[in-house]
């Protein structure tokens, strides 16, 4: 088979289990693939490359046995570098963990493995999920495979990078402030952040234990629903999950959008943070196809981004604080600069900060559910600009907080980010939909629906 | 009299008082930070101050948190 590396994680699985595709030659493809590409991108911190072949070895055999492990059987997957992988380092990409090594799988891995995919390895990140790209670590950081000189998002770099360069299928990433979304928005790949409590989040290094989801990045939202189906569950060890109401999420894909009704927060990027032109116009774009698709587009009005990142920043920073207090105190130099900023903040808000900011956010979940009273789904941008250059810290600093992700950090919601379009300077432009909680399935008609219009699952990176 | 622009550091439209920045960043701790970062120190105390200052105080003294206050089943 040729161009196995574009091959969704579903296409693979199946192809597996009607013995028409071995695991062990789709491993082989990418294992070539990954020497061949990473040196430009930096993907990897880990490579595990050994291990995977054994494990596809195992699955190929167990497939000749008749015995399917589950819906990913035989799929490699890439996990961000703060996610235990039991016997691998957990450095989360800085000085202070590089020699922390995981006695057990997180929960999410485990699921995965169940469901018969295959680890690769571990994924670059900005340090602790927060400080990045930083060039004053260990490990370089992620490229964005469009275009090597710009920056692949973040903070699940590795992630975003790996899965649009056709490295691996399907990659775990955590979001916190938008770190799923925003490489995915980058990379022009789908990146799910569920709604709070879907995914346990055990075994997973924290940022901030009431902002921090783990989500599913892929090439194609029917992979994004399928990893999804295998990751969501309720995790008694994880205080923060929720038992989630039982359903399938791939079932409604490919339903038609008619009397679907999308609230558009358009403030949000012609107001609050006025968009770069190009993205302004992928965002209408994408609106007027919904509606040709059948779905009613009405203007809906939330609070302004400013003040959802200021609730985001309190919050995150103090309960970062909490866990980086001691090493920041005994050994700030092991840390890169970017990430020593930012977790520094938290010790500067008073205990009254934190509860004022946490009495706002239940007012800015309240002003959200009543939005999604009234429409089935929000869209709304995810980034103002396409990715901007990685070697210029300026650039860096001037776009990364132009987005709209933070806002459903803070009210827990599921929010997607995808391709919606490509910039003429041949980098991704991307959207974001949001749905009420536990709709994850709407969400995933919607954006499917704008897939299968648009044609984005089909666009790739011309890297080699 | 104002201070000299030199005891100030401003960052993010935010101006801090380094004195200021020097008796929090100790409290907190953060006194080999303060030797070897006191940029980075100041950033941060800056940072924080212009968070604060965007959030709407909710007006209704009743106004709840979330995650709700609710004992766990360890009591």
């Amino acid at each position: 088979m040729s161009d196995l590396h574009w091959m969704s994680a579903a296409a693979a699985a199946k192809a597996i289990a009607a013995r028409d595709l071995s695991p062990v030659e789709l491993m082989a493809a990418l294992l070539a693939r990954i020497e061949q590409l990473d040196p430009k991108l930096n993907t990897f911190i880990r490579l595990d490359g050994e291990a995977a072949m054994a494990a596809a070895r195992t699955a190929e055999a167990e497939v000749a046995a008749g015995r399917l492990r589950g819906p990913l059987h035989g799929v490699p997957v890439g996990i961000k570098d703060i996610i235990d992988v039991a016997g691998l380092p957990t450095t989360c990409h800085s000085k202070i963990l590089q020699d922390n090594i995981a006695t057990s799988d997180a929960v999410c891995v485990s699921k995965l493995r169940g469901a018969g995919a295959i680890v690769l390895g571990k994924l670059s990140t900005h340090e602790f999920a927060i400080g990045g790209p930083s060039h004053d670590l260990p490990w370089p950081p992620a490229r964005n495979p469009w275009n090597t000189d710009h920056h692949p998002g973040g903070s699940s770099s590795g992630s975003g990078s790996g899965v649009a360069a056709g490295l691996f299928p399907m990659a775990l990433g955590s979001d916190t402030g938008g770190s799923v979304r925003n490489p995915a928005s980058c990379c022009g790949i789908v990146g799910l952040k569920p709604t709070y409590g879907l995914v346990s989040r055990r075994g997973v290094f924290p940022l901030s234990f009431t902002l921090d989801h783990v989500g599913p990045m892929t090439r194609t939202v029917a992979d994004n629903a399928l990893m999804l189906k295998v990751l969501a569950g309720h995790d008694p060890a994880d205080p923060g999950s929720a038992a989630p109401p039982r359903g399938g999420y791939a079932e409604g894909l490919e339903r038609s959008m008619l009397g679907l009704r999308v609230g558009f927060v358009r403030h949000f990027h012609e107001v609050d943070q006025p968009a770069d032109p190009e993205v302004t116009a992928a965002l209408e774009h994408v609106a007027r196809t919904l509606q040709l698709e059948g779905a009613e587009v009405r203007d809906i009005h939330l609070p302004t981004l400013g003040e959802f990142a200021a609730v985001n920043r309190v919050i995150l920073q103090s309960e970062a604080w909490a866990i980086h207090g001691p090493w920041l105190r005994e050994r700030p130099g092991d840390y890169g600069q970017l990430a020593r900023r930012r977790l520094m903040g938290g010790a500067f808000f008073a205990a009254g900060d934190y509860v004022q900011a946490q009495r706002r956010r239940l007012e800015m979940i309240a002003a959200v559910e009543e939005a999604l009273r009234d429409v089935d789904v929000l869209l709304c941008a995810s980034s103002m600009d396409p990715a901007c250059r990685i070697d210029i810290p300026a650039d860096i600093e001037r776009t990364y907080p132009r987005q709209a992700r933070t806002p459903f950090n803070v009210t827990g919601h599921p929010a997607l980010a995808m391709m919606a379009g490509v910039s003429a300077s041949g980098l991704p432009l991307s959207v974001q939909f949001v749905g009420r909680n536990f709709a994850e399935a709407t969400l995933f008609q919607v954006a499917r629906g704008w897939e299968r219009a648009a044609g984005t699952d089909k666009k790739h990176p011309a890297i080699v | 009299m104002d201070k000299p622009a030199m005891d100030k550091t401003t960052i993010d439209n935010q101006t801090v008082d380094n004195k200021i920045v020097e008796v929090l960043a100790r409290r907190a701790g953060l006194d080999k930070a303060l030797a070897q970062f006191p940029d980075d120190v100041a950033a941060a105390v800056a940072q924080a101050a212009g968070a604060v200052q965007k959030i709407k105080v909710p007006a209704d003294p009743r106004a709840e948190p979330w995650p709700p206050m609710r004992a766990g089943d360890g009591l």
